[in-house]
This record gives structure tokens, sequence and C-alpha cells, in this order.
């Protein structure tokens, strides 16, 4: 039994979580959830005892108040830090990793217990094979056993499943139900997923360096009721979002089922947080959907490896096409060949009906997107205003344009308070904004976004898509956005399936949904796609 | 060219706003020459003498009394050779006398030298040699009558400071260069880079430009400060010349520097990078040893040593006052092997667009 009591992590002036306090009973699966720095892998490492902290921790009712403390309890702990397949040394077979693994941990062999936990993984038949040559899905798989190796009673695990694709991810969660089964081993498990919340016994919901919730999820979902409404409206005090809005006044609307999401929103409106409302102005009556950008048969071959197996892809006018795919699934290689960075080595792109062939060809290419790049990388060094500056100059916008241009969209996306602060100084939507208005500055034809959701917590998240829909609707934009959050297909169009560098599936959501009705979200679906 | 201006302002500002990085560079332009110049003798300079006196004449007292400073300490008396060996192994002393017994009849003196020291000791004996040919009092047939050319004192300050100030110039070429580049990939932003709708040559030369503003501006106030001001070296040839041999030498500089962004990853790996390729090059260079005693194939090798050109062109400049014409082999070997590099360093940098 693990308790937690008041448990404080500062990273100098600033609480990564503040005042935390739960208890997990043997056996059990609790779930942290919550967006990047919203204080789960503070807490967690807190736990496991790898970073000093304030308050206490009892593991059996014995107490530790920091590191050198919690050493003696360590050969109990199992941690495995985020990140895929951070533990393990590419250049190492699945065998060398299990013989390396019990000499630091100085543990004798067990080679049944051994076996059981390379049967669980679906890896014995790999235990030659180098950990550099296994996939994302099988890498964190690996990653798991090792943990599990010293036969830990408390289970922490840090995003275990975050980029991993669906299927992997179900093993994953086969293997920890299993040792809870026969082990009865006390499983913390962050993610970022709202669904994964439904296998856990109880989640804690994370915002801010707080935990904002706490209980068994369908008993919490149930507190976010009585403020949910159904459809969506702009109306003051109000958020709403995924066919749902929220308010914590009565309202004169259909009540909604809310989900683990809500209670964000819920939360959000509790603590009066501002919320922006964006709105853009319709540029031109332009309802066109002509098919501004067309891939034909596109390969990409990296030695042996062909990383894109002649991919058909059409991106229209006013339309947002998801690119789904786990990582490695070749959506970075596909993309990369759109934005014209890697020279295509087989099939056709065509830009509105422009064949883009030469170097001159790319670089016009280039004037014609508009790309936010993961984690939003913009200059860290030069503020808002030189930063967009710096890209219209680029872009050979003249001056007096691009003035009005920025402030007009500084404006619009509810940044221009934030014109001199560096990048890093912005809370993390903001940043998000920024770099589409930068993205946009040009008026180009499409709009590439890189995984943008990735680690944004729900508000921000839901403001971010508010953004993309405007764009389609009011600019008439092509957009084209990739993800490995399988439920955020919902807000697409249409979905472009990779898998293992081939296309698998090619279809508009609502089709999809008609194809499998019984799917009770769109992560079924796709997990039934890739079978 | 609106872009082209565009990144080099870019740029500076971004290095302007690293304040690590700029305070690397004053340091390394203007203290670290000072040390080197202050620092490395190549003339003995307190070197601590031992000996040992069995013979109780005054010739003794006499030669020992042309040990002074600041080339050597005082000598130390010490009652026998064991006791003097001691001293020499516990570094108390670099060279001990023993003058025995029969000093006055042999006149054979018995030199200690502790050889880690080697470049001091050699000098030292020297400067012993020719002290005793005073008392010698040899009729030579030949009488040496010296003078010393373009630098008269023989000051190794003004030789030693303007090295340094060269090798830093080529040290910071390789590293600030290469980290512009290294820098978009460590923070993410060499993919929106290259989604600049910009000419990939633009982008190139505009940020090796913008680096050879900053290495310009370097060298004008570590020339200005510390050679001229501090050392007082003279520069008997024109000025502007060896600015311009300078840009032509920071050219072939940029070029590796291209090559080292190509092939790192991280800042730390430029560094690792410039220190493999920058030892060769100092070595073979003529910066520390004078080509003329190095092997024969070394020799050959520094033919291909952009610093060799530049060394020997900057020294002419500064002590000998040579124009143009007189050291146009040497503008020659930066400018060739310049644009080899940066032809090479281009292409492959220019790969990765």
């Amino acid at each position: 039994m693990i308790e937690v009591k008041n448990v404080s992590v500062k990273y100098k002036n600033i609480y990564g979580i503040k005042n935390a306090s739960f208890k997990a009973q043997d056996g059990e699966i609790v779930g942290l959830i919550g967006a990047d720095g919203a204080g789960k892998s503070s807490l967690l490492h807190a736990i496991s005892g790898v970073i000093s902290f304030e308050g206490e921790i009892l593991y059996n009712n014995e107490p530790y108040h920091s590191p050198k403390e919690a050493e003696k309890f360590k050969k109990y702990i199992g941690l495995m830090p985020q990140g895929l397949g951070l533990v393990l040394y590419d250049f190492m077979s699945i065998k060398e990793h299990f013989d390396f693994f019990r000499d630091i941990r100085g543990i004798k062999k067990d080679i049944e217990y051994e076996n059981r936990l390379l049967n669980m993984a679906g890896l014995e038949k790999f235990q030659n094979r180098l950990a550099g040559n296994l996939s994302g899905g099988m890498r964190q798989k690996l990653s798991l056993i090792l943990t599990l190796l010293h036969r830990p009673k408390l289970l922490i695990l840090d995003e275990p499943t975050t980029g991993v694709d669906p299927v992997s991810r179900l093993e994953l969660w086969d293997i920890v139900n299993e040792m809870r089964e026969q082990d009865n081993i006390t499983a913390l498990i962050s993610t970022a997923y709202m669904q994964e919340a439904e296998k856990m016994d109880r989640v804690m919901l994370f915002d801010e360096g707080e935990i904002i919730a706490s209980g068994k999820a369908d008993e919490l979902i149930k507190t976010a009721e009585p403020y949910t409404y159904s459809g969506e409206l702009k109306y003051e005090n109000c958020v709403s979002f995924n066919k749902r809005t929220y308010s914590l006044n009565k309202l004169d609307l259909p009540k909604a089922k809310p989900d683990l999401e809500s209670l964000f929103f819920v939360n959000a409106l509790q603590k009066k947080k501002e919320l922006i409302n964006i709105e853009l102005k319709k540029e031109k009556e332009n309802s066109s959907n002509e098919v501004v950008m067309k891939a034909e048969k596109l390969t990409k071959v990296f030695g042996n490896f062909v990383a894109d197996d002649k991919i058909d892809m059409e991106l229209r006018r006013g339309e947002i096409l998801g690119l789904l795919g786990a990582n490695g699934a070749g959506k970075t290689t596909f993309i990369k060949m759109l934005l014209g960075l890697y020279p295509i080595d087989g099939g056709k792109l065509t830009l509105l009906d422009k064949e883009i062939k030469s170097y001159k060809d790319r670089l016009e290419l280039k004037s014609k997107i508009g790309y936010v790049s993961q984690r939003f990388a913009l200059y860290d060094d030069m503020t808002v205003r030189e930063n967009m500056n710096y890209f219209a100059s680029m872009h050979k916008i003249p001056l007096l344009e691009a003035n009005k241009k920025i402030k007009e969209y500084a404006k619009l996306l509810g940044f221009e308070n934030y014109m001199d602060k560096f990048p890093k100084e912005l809370p993390l939507g903001i940043n998000q904004r920024f770099s589409i208005a930068v993205a946009i500055l040009h008026d180009p034809v499409v709009l590439f976004l890189d995984e943008p959701t990735s680690g944004v917590d729900t508000i921000a998240r839901s403001q971010f898509w508010k953004l993309v829909k405007e764009l389609k609707e009011k600019m008439n934009m092509a957009i084209l956005i990739t993800t490995h959050y399988m439920s955020e297909a919902e807000y697409c169009d249409r979905v472009v399936l990779l898998k293992a560098g081939k296309k698998i599936s090619d279809n508009t959501v609502e089709n999809l949904h008609k194809k499998f009705p019984d799917a009770k979200n769109f992560e079924e679906i796709f997990i039934r796609l890739i079978k | 060219m609106k872009e082209f201006l565009t990144i080099i302002m870019k740029e500076l500002m971004l290095f302007l706003r690293n304040v690590g990085l700029v305070i690397f560079v004053i340091y390394s332009f203007t203290l670290d020459i000072y040390t080197a110049g202050e620092g490395i003798k190549v003339t003995p300079q307190n070197v601590s003498i031992g000996y040992v006196d069995k013979t109780n004449s005054g010739l003794t007292t006499k030669i020992l009394s042309h040990f002074h400073m600041p080339e050597f300490k005082p000598p130390k008396p010490y009652l026998n050779e064991k006791a003097m060996k001691k001293a020499i192994f516990n570094k108390e002393i670099m060279v001990g006398l023993s003058f025995d017994k029969k000093f006055e009849k042999t006149k054979q003196i018995n030199v200690l030298i502790d050889a880690t020291t080697a470049s001091q000791a050699q000098i030292t004996i020297i400067y012993l040699q020719n002290i005793l040919l005073k008392f010698a009092k040899v009729d030579m047939p030949v009488r040496i009558k010296s003078h010393i050319l373009f630098n008269q004192n023989a000051n190794s300050k003004w030789f030693m400071s303007l090295s340094e100030m060269m090798s830093v110039i080529m040290m910071l070429g390789l590293i600030l260069t290469a980290i512009v580049f290294v820098k978009e990939k460590e923070r993410g932003t060499w993919d929106i880079m290259l989604l600049m709708p910009v000419d990939s040559k633009i982008i190139i030369f505009a940020k090796v430009i913008s680096q050879i503003i900053i290495l310009m501006v370097g060298t004008i106030v570590s020339v200005g400060v510390v050679l001229f001001l501090v050392f007082n070296v003279p520069m008997n040839g024109s000025f502007w010349l060896f600015i311009l041999l300078t840009f032509l030498f920071m050219l072939s500089v940029s070029g590796i520097a291209l090559f080292i962004a190509a092939i790192s990853n991280s800042v730390m790996e430029v560094s690792q990078y410039t220190v493999l390729i920058m030892m060769p090059l100092l070595f073979l260079s003529g910066a520390w040893t004078p080509i003329n005693s190095m092997l024969p194939i070394f020799q050959k090798m520094t033919i291909f040593s952009p610093l060799r050109y530049y060394i020997d062109g900057c020294e002419s400049i500064f002590f000998r006052g040579s124009s143009f014409m007189d050291i146009w082999p040497d503008f020659v070997g930066v400018f060739v092997i310049g644009v080899v590099l940066f032809a090479y360093g281009f292409r492959k940098l220019g790969k990765l667009f």
C-alpha cells in the first residue's frame, strides 16, 4: 500500500506539483491523467524516490521524505520513465538487456519468470534481435518487462502509451492487468489519453500542478452532469466543444452526457479562467473545394527500408485531413516529402496543378505552404514580434502589409499583450496560436500541422481545434494535420491512416462510423482497420 | 537581397542575446591573447639553479654571479651532489652545477638538468656556455656580431600574442559558424529554416557572413587593444592587407565549419569535432614550431593547412612590413585552400537542405 501525504515538488520558484495526497491499495491501478507540465511526472518521480520533495510518502506504513530515505524501498518499486524505450540500449539484444538489468539489480536468474515476461510481451521469438531494430511498440513492451524483472510490488509507469500504436497499447495494458491479477502489484500509470481511464480502478485528474479531482472515473463524470448541455453555442460564461456546452449557470438547453474531458472544462469555469473566443474575419466568398495538393504513388526509400510505399493522397480547399499512424508508420517522412524537405524517390506531387520537380519548384512550393512544427519550434531568443517580423521578411511580405497583418492576427488570436515576450514565457495555448499566426502570415494554400496537440491540455486543445475550424471555414484553407491521438480524428473531415509505410485507409469520418456502427469510439475503429 | 540582410541581422541579434557566448568570444579575443603573450616564454625566466662548490676558489663565485634575475633565480648552495640530485628530483631546482675539487685544474663543470622542461633546459645550457666562454678567454678566430631583425629585442610577447590571436580566430571561426547551423538542429527550428522560400545558398552565405562580421570586429578590437595598446606590437606593413588576408582565411575556416555543421547534431559534437580538426591544423601551421624544423613528411603536409599561409603572411605584414608583392604566395595559398574547403563544406551542408 502506498500513501502520499501533502507532497510538493518545487523547481526553483515553480511548483511542479503542489500538496498532492492520495492512497493506493495493493492490487489497484491508479491513473494520473493530465497534460504535459500538469505535475504527473513530478509526482511519480517523487514517489519513485528519484527527486527530492516536500511532504511524506508511506510505503506499507513506513515513511520516507527524501530520495536517500527512499533507497531501501527501491527494490519494491519499478519505474519506467517517459519516452519510447529510453531505458534501452540500441546495440544490445533483448537477451543482453535481460542479463544487464539482472546484473545491475543484483538478482538471480529465474528462467521461468523471465520466460513468462517474454511470453506476455510476445518477444520470445526475437531474443537475439538488437533493441535498435525493434518497432516502437515492441520497444515499449520490452521496457515494461525489464521494469518488471525485479518483481516490483509498486509499478510506476510514466506515460507508457504515448506515441505507441493502438494495438501495442492494448498489449501493454494486458501485461499490466496480468501482473496485477497474478502478482497483486499496485500500478500508478500516467497518461494523456482520456480513453484509458476506463481501464483504471481510480483516476486522478491533474491541471497546472494540482489534482483537481480523484475517484472512480464514472463517478467523477457524474459530477459534471449538472453543467453539461448538448449543442454548441456562444454565450457568456460558457465553453463549448465537441457538441457540448458547459455552463455553471442554468441554461435552457437539453442536457448531454459528459465525459472525463468535461471535468477540465467545468474546472476551468469554476476557477474563472479566461477563455478567449476566436473568430476570424471571412476574407472572400470562396467556397470552392478544388484539389490543391495531390500526391500520386509517393515513395521514399532509405537504403533497404521503404519508409513510404506508393501513397496517394488528395488535399482539398476547405477540408481538414487527418494523417494518422503510430510512431514509425511513415507520417513524418510523408509530410516531409509534401513539404519539399525530402526529395521524392518515386511518384508525383502536384500543387495547384503544377508538378513539383526541380529545386525551384520546391522553393515555389515552400512559399505556398504554412507549417507548424511539433512543439511549435520558433526562435526562442527572439520576441513574438521579432519572430513574426523575421518570417514576414523571409516570405517577402512588404513591410507595411506585414505590420498590418501582424497586428490583426495578434488581436484576433488573442496574443497582442504578449508581443514583446519570448516564446518560452508564453502559456502553451498562446504559444500554439502564435505559431499558427506565423504559419499563416503569408496566406498559404495549405497548412500543415505536425502533432500540434500532443501534450497540450484539454482547454488549449479545444481552442486549438476551434481555431483550425475557423481557418477552414473562414479562409477556406486546406489543412493537413498529423496526430497520434486517435480520438482527434473525430474533428477531421477525412482521415488517411498509415501503417508501416502503406496507406491502409482513406475515408471520411462519417463513412467510417457507418462502416463500423457498433464501434464505441474512433480508437476501436482504428484497431479494427489495422487488424 | 532583403532576405540576405534579414538573416544576417537575425543571427547578429541572436549572438548578442547569447550572453555566455558573447563573454566567451570577448575573453578569447582579449584576456586569452594577453595571457598567451605574457605567459608563454621562450627565453629562460626564473630558472632555479643549485650548485655544489668544493673548490673554495673565487672563480666559482664569479661564474655564479652571472646567473641573475630575471632569467635566473639566485643560485642555491647544496652540501653534496646527492642532496642536489634530490632537489632536482623534487622539482626544487631545474639546473644543478657541480664544481668538484679538481675544478681549478680540469676546468670541468658537471651540469645536471631536469629535462622534463625540455626547451627551457636547452636554452639554459646555451646561456651557461656563453657565460663560460667569457671566462675561457679563448682567442677565437671568428667573432660573432649578431643583428636581430624585425624584432630587435627578440620580444616573445609580440610573437606569442600574434600567434595566439590567429589560433583564436581559427577556433572561433570553426565554433561560431558551425553553431549557427547546429543550434537550429538542436532547437528544432531546422525544418522551419528549410521551409523558408529562400534559396539555400542565400541562407548558408548569410549565416556564414554574419559570423565573419562578428569575427572581424573581434579581430580589430583584439589587434587594437591587446596587440597595439598592451604589447606595443609594431605594424610595419599595411593594416588593410592584414584585414584582407584575415577575411580570406576566415572563408576557408568557414568551409571547415560548414563541414562540421553538416556532420554534428549538437553543440557538444561541434566542440568535439572542432578540437579534433583544429589540433593537426595548428601543429602543421608553424604556430608553435618553425616549419623548417619539422619532419620532411610533416613539412609537405603543411601545404594543406590554411593557417600556415595565414601565419606566415601575418608575421610578414606585422614585423617585416612586407607588401602584397612580397607575400602573394600566402594570399594564393589561403585563397585556393579557402575556395576548395568552402566549396566542399557548402556542398556537404547544402545536401541537408
